[in-house]
Parts: C-alpha cells; sequence; structure tokens
C-alpha cells in the first residue's frame, strides 16, 4: 500500500489502460461470436488473464471475419 | 498520386476499424507507462525478493535505468508487436481477394504499395512517438536532476531500425503472399542481423546496432558519429526492400 500511495501515478494510468484494453478486446468476444480458432469460453479467459498480450493476440490472430 | 492518399487514408480507417491503431496505441502507452517505472521500483522488488537476512546494496535508480527500460522494452516487445499486428497488412486483402477489384479499377501497383508502407511507418511513428512521450515525461518528473545526452538522437535511431524491419516485413509479405511467410522472413534477417554482430568489424555497419546501442549513447560514452554507417546501410536496404517490393508486386499473379 505504501508503494501505492507513492507511486499513483504511474499506476493508475497504467492499470486504466490496461482495463481499456480488457474490456475492448473482452467486449469483441462477446459481440462478434465467430472466431478464427478456439470458443468463446477461450478467448474470454486469455483476453482476461493475460494481460497486454491476451487482448493484443485476440485481435490479430483470434478476431474472426465479419 | 490521387490513388495513392486514397488508398493510404482507406488504410487508415482500415486499422481504425480492425482495431489495429487502437492495440498499437495502447501497448505503446503501456510501455511508456512502465519505462520510468521499473526503473523506479527495481530496488524495492528486490529487496522484496531477497530472502532475510541477506543484504545486497542496489545503486539508486537513474534516468539512465529509465531510458535503459526504454530501449529494452520498446526495441524488443514493441518492435515485436508492431511487426506483429501489420504482418497481415498484404496478406488478408490477397487471400479475401478485395484488392483484385480494386486493381482491375485502376489502381496502380505501385501505390498499393507505397501506401501500405507509408501507413506503416505512420503507425510505427505514431505508437513511437507516443512511448517516447510518456517515457520522457515520467522519467523528467521521477528523476529531476539526472542529465542525459543525446536523448533525442538515440530515439531516432530505434525509429530508423524500426523502419528497416518495416520495409523487411514488407518485401516478405509480398514474396510470401502470406502473413506467417512475411513474419518469417522478418524474423530471419533479425536473427540474421544477431548473428552478424558476433564480427566487430560487421557491428558498425549492422542496422541491429541502431536499436541496441542507444543507452551508451545516451551516457555519451559512444559518439553519434559511431551510428551513421548502420543508418546508411539501413536506407540503402530500406530503398531496395521497397524498390523490389514494388517489382516483384507488379509480376505478381493475384
Amino acid at each position: 500500500m505504501e508503494i501505492f500511495m507513492e507511486y499513483w501515478p504511474f499506476l493508475v494510468p497504467y492499470m486504466v489502460v490496461e482495463l481499456v484494453l480488457a474490456i475492448t478486446a473482452l467486449v469483441h468476444v462477446l459481440r462478434h461470436p465467430h472466431y478464427r480458432f478456439g470458443n468463446k469460453v477461450i478467448w474470454i479467459f486469455v483476453v482476461l488473464l493475460l494481460q497486454i498480450i491476451g487482448p493484443v493476440v485476440y485481435f490479430v490472430f483470434g478476431r474472426g471475419e465479419e | 498520386m490521387k490513388n495513392y492518399f486514397t488508398f493510404l487514408k482507406k488504410e487508415l480507417l482500415e486499422s481504425v476499424r480492425t482495431y489495429k491503431m487502437f492495440i498499437l496505441l495502447t501497448v505503446f502507452l503501456l510501455l511508456g507507462i512502465m519505462n520510468p517505472l521499473i526503473a523506479k521500483l527495481t530496488p524495492e522488488i528486490v529487496e522484496m525478493a531477497m530472502p532475510a537476512g541477506m543484504d545486497i546494496t542496489v545503486a539508486a535508480p537513474t534516468a539512465m535505468d529509465s531510458w535503459l527500460q526504454f530501449y529494452k522494452n520498446v526495441g524488443q516487445i514493441g518492435v515485436f508487436v508492431i511487426v506483429l499486428v501489420l504482418s497481415g497488412m498484404l496478406s488478408a486483402e490477397l487471400s479475401k481477394g478485395t484488392l483484385i477489384n480494386l486493381l482491375t479499377k485502376g489502381l496502380s501497383r505501385s501505390a498499393v504499395i507505397f501506401a501500405k508502407y507509408t501507413y506503416m511507418i505512420l503507425m510505427w511513428t505514431a505508437g513511437y512517438a507516443l512511448s517516447y512521450l510518456v517515457t520522457w515525461g515520467y522519467t523528467v518528473f521521477l528523476f529531476p536532476k539526472d542529465n542525459a545526452s543525446n536523448v533525442l538522437l538515440s530515439a531516432f535511431f530505434l525509429w530508423v531500425f524500426g523502419v528497416f524491419l518495416l520495409a523487411v516485413l514488407m518485401l516478405g509479405a509480398v514474396l510470401s503472399g502470406n502473413s506467417y511467410g512475411g513474419l518469417l522472413i522478418t524474423g530471419g534477417v533479425f536473427v540474421i542481423c544477431m548473428l552478424l554482430n558476433m564480427f566487430p568489424a560487421v557491428h558498425k555497419f549492422n542496422p541491429l546496432t541502431l536499436g541496441s546501442d542507444n543507452v551508451a549513447l545516451i551516457q555519451n560514452t559512444v559518439k553519434p558519429g559511431a551510428f551513421f554507417p548502420a543508418v546508411g546501410v539501413a536506407g540503402v536496404i530500406v530503398v531496395l526492400a521497397i524498390a523490389g517490393s514494388v517489382m516483384l508486386f507488379r509480376k505478381k499473379q493475384l
């Protein structure tokens, strides 16, 4: 907690951006249920649990054609 | 010329709609925030990780550590992400066949290559600049007393390295016609550059130097002039790769 109080000007923007990335990917996963491979459950876990890399991998490889 | 701008606009619009722009900008933003933070927190992390009773003194972090993180993270993760995200930019349109309509309606093939390459450079520049500005701002804020020299020049060299790799990716994408081929060729060139670095005589001319010696430049242990041969080599390769892409793409069966 001490560290958090000292470094909040970094940690807060970092967490916000990371959260925005994860939520954008999550919304996309839920609203476009067609994937190049894998299924909805797998992508939800990937997007939420793998920080940064998860959403990137989803948008680059997992996103299906519309 | 009109073709070129129209196609460039289409590329940019596409990158917004496929979330590519969003992904790149957020990743580079996160990298930018991360660099000074990791530099500042390293001593605390080491302290926490050490078993009780063990005493290791870690030097107080400086602005140099922050830049060290910048070149490590942006030079590796950043470059990797941009190559990965942009790797499908030609192959997707080739495999879906959407490019054929445009080409038969009179869009010139060289305009396609030039517009795509411009688009890649724009994406790289935007992400890189964002990451650089954030790291710079936080570094000045956290380490106000430390002076670092040649910060901007040093950043320019890594930017040139990115432009070089993207030209290789472009050529690889045209050569192979699919995204994995482009990635493979770019990765291959990267590995060849790394292997070449084992010979001290080549080091000066190796484009990889542009992304590996930046911290030495900031510390003033290397003079800016030491980078010029590598910039020259990278420039020549970029011109050759793009000219080659245009020539190959004109002859390519779609």
